[in-house]
């Protein structure tokens, strides 16, 4: 498209290309944000490292995204979360919401810790992070059903789900869930929080929703073949 | 090292004296060395105050103790702060089940004033100054629990932007027509008075005639707790029963028939000279001198009244159309309020210093706050202090979402 608009804009070559959201050609490699990384001497490096380390030396590597950062309490599935919270680019809304959930779960797990007997406390998670990533794991489903056609009718086929698409399912309907079935007047953190804790506990209408999807893959069972892939 | 931090916690033994112990684990080397003595203060105080008698007591807090944090009995809470604490920090307080604060150099230095103050003389005035969030607000808070503690009648202002800020019913005051009154408010405010002072209310007699309406009246000689009844009951006539209670006070608080002393401590003082937001019918903005409860408080911030201490903040956060980056006294109190309470002893409420950080960080983890793993090590820590620059507000918030 450059090539063929370079005739007719002659005069003016705009100055900044995006280029994060066109594909990179596959010989940039990804970039590296961890700090630990860096700071590994010569001598702990894999024979693998090494070949990275010379393959970074003559390649071109892509831009950073914007989320990512070499903090120590950067953690991706938050950042995933929280870009999937996200309405119209506003960033700091979705991250205001995302750091007021955290703190919400951890106020009412700490408020049942220091109001516990000794034998409960052990049992009591006061860690936000422990209890978002449980709750997620918790609404992953393990199958999922794709649309297949065959003799003229669609047939839905319990099909195996990558990684990435069982987070995304699981984060989509946490989101989905807190918007529309929630009362009106409480605010989205809040309503987060409920739902996470729930999920933890394994209660929920989010751990529903996954039941279901599992119970509608096992009773389509039958057609599991007419899947090619 | 084994880091542990200092408490000090303040119970009661059962002759109705108070003593506060510290308990020293380990330290870490800021002083070079590592202390496990434990060192005990005793010190006596009454609740009932004899008429004419005041108990003599030292308060336990010294230099020494700058640092560490010590707990307000839940009952204090409850009584000297109905409303008088910063949002954030009730939540803290509901979230570990007790209320501890940091004994910081200006609380201190404020408290050592009082404790040597003249009360023949004329009401000295402390300004707590300082940038956005570096703990005014709770320096305020642990004087005003000092003066409690010691027998003061406190008259405990929380925050003075409240009655300049988003009122909803305003009423032509009865007394003066030019004035606006604001009932609601000034209800609030003397519920709040009622809890704190409960044991001053029925001991402090008015020596004045007051009537209200036409066949309401308080006679002279009543008792104070009859005048605030009369406030809370009758919600029209409360802003005026607001201005007779603080006239009272100040015409009594230095004579020499009188046994209490008078604490007046005031949260965002600049408020008083400031701008507001609120608007009379036309929509013209309403002057601060034109409501009752601020003409009333600002005759008490003047410092022609003896037997006690006005103690104030001036901050910019809430305030009306004040830039951002105004901190010190003269910008936020103006050419008027700067011209009445001249002079006064400002005092400076700076960011935490490295001992107090490290303190706050002990105390964070051992009420289990800091829950993410990397938080715990050194690396996290060093990040926080980056991301916080010490700030007390900030590194609150920081670490409630890590």
């Amino acid at each position: 498209m450059a090539a063929s608009l370079t005739g007719l804009l002659k005069p003016w070559t705009p100055r900044v290309f995006l280029v994060r959201w066109s594909r990179y050609n596959p010989y940039y490699l990804e970039p590296e944000f961890r700090k630990e990384v860096y700071s590994k001497s010569e001598a702990e490096l894999t024979a693998e490292e090494k070949e990275q380390r010379e393959l970074k030396v003559i390649r071109p590597i892509k831009a950073a995204t914007h989320g990512v950062n070499s903090s120590v309490f950067y953690d991706p599935v938050v950042s995933k979360f929280t870009n999937m919270m996200m309405k119209h680019g506003e960033k700091t809304l979705a991250r205001q919401i995302m750091t007021q959930t955290l703190e919400t779960l951890k106020r009412k797990q700490v408020e049942k810790y220091h109001k516990a007997s000794e034998e409960q406390k052990e049992e009591i998670e006061c860690n936000p992070y422990a209890i978002f990533h449980q709750a997620l794991d918790n609404c992953k489903p393990v199958v999922g059903l794709a649309n297949i056609q065959k003799g003229g009718k669609n047939y839905q086929v319990p099909v195996p789900l990558t990684d990435s698409r069982r987070r995304f399912l699981a984060m989509k309907w946490m989101i989905t869930e807190c918007r529309e079935n929630k009362h009106r007047r409480t605010h989205m953190y809040e309503k987060l929080s409920q739902e996470l804790m729930a999920a933890y506990m394994k209660e929920g209408n989010v751990i529903k929703k996954k039941f279901e999807l599992h119970k509608m893959a096992e009773a389509n069972r039958a057609y599991a073949h007419y899947r090619w892939w | 090292y084994l880091y542990a931090h200092l408490r000090l916690s303040i119970f009661p033994l059962d002759t109705g004296c108070f003593h506060c112990s510290e308990r020293i684990v380990q330290l870490p080397s800021w002083n070079g060395f590592v202390f496990v003595e434990a060192v005990v203060f005793i010190f006596l105080y009454g609740f009932q105050l004899v008429s004419s008698l005041f108990v003599s007591f030292q308060a336990c807090h010294s230099e020494k103790h700058v640092g560490q944090f010590y707990t307000v009995p839940p009952a204090h809470v409850r009584i000297v702060f109905p409303y008088g604490l910063p949002r954030r920090y009730i939540e803290q307080v509901k979230t570990f089940n007790e209320a501890c604060l940091m004994v910081r150099q200006p609380a201190l230095e404020v408290i050592s004033y009082l404790k040597k103050t003249d009360f023949s003389k004329p009401a000295l005035r402390y300004v707590f100054y300082g940038v956005r969030g570096s703990g005014k607000s709770l320096s305020l808070c642990h004087t005003v629990h000092f003066c409690y503690t010691q027998g003061w009648l406190v008259l405990h202002i929380p925050d003075a932007l409240r009655w300049v800020k988003d009122c909803t019913e305003l009423l032509p005051s009865s007394y003066n027509t030019s004035r606006f009154d604001q009932p609601l408010q000034a209800v609030e405010w003397l519920r709040n008075f009622r809890t704190t002072n409960e044991q001053f209310l029925s001991k402090i007699k008015i020596k004045q005639r007051y009537v209200w309406t036409k066949r309401e009246f308080t006679e002279e000689g009543s008792l104070l707790g009859e005048l605030v009844d009369q406030g809370i009951s009758r919600v029209k006539s409360s802003s005026d029963v607001v201005g007779a209670l603080m006239k009272e006070l100040r015409l009594q608080s230095g004579q020499p028939e009188s046994n209490f002393r008078l604490a007046v401590a005031v949260n965002s003082v600049n408020a008083l000279w400031g701008k507001s937001n609120i608007m009379k019918e036309d929509r013209s903005a309403v002057d601060p001198e034109e409501l009752t409860l601020i003409h009333n408080l600002r005759k008490l911030m003047n410092n022609d009244w003896t037997g006690g201490a006005i103690i104030t903040t001036v901050s910019q956060t809430g305030s009306v159309l004040i830039p951002k980056s105004a901190y010190l006294p003269q910008e936020l109190l103006g050419k008027k309020g700067f011209d009445t309470m001249d002079p006064f002893v400002p005092v400076s409420v700076p960011n935490y210093s490295e001992k107090e950080f490290e303190s706050c960080y002990l105390y964070y983890m051992d009420r289990h706050w800091l829950q993410h793993p990397q938080s715990l090590t050194e690396d996290g820590k060093k990040e926080l202090i980056f991301l916080s620059n010490r700030n007390p507000t900030m590194l609150e918030r920081i670490c409630s979402s890590l």
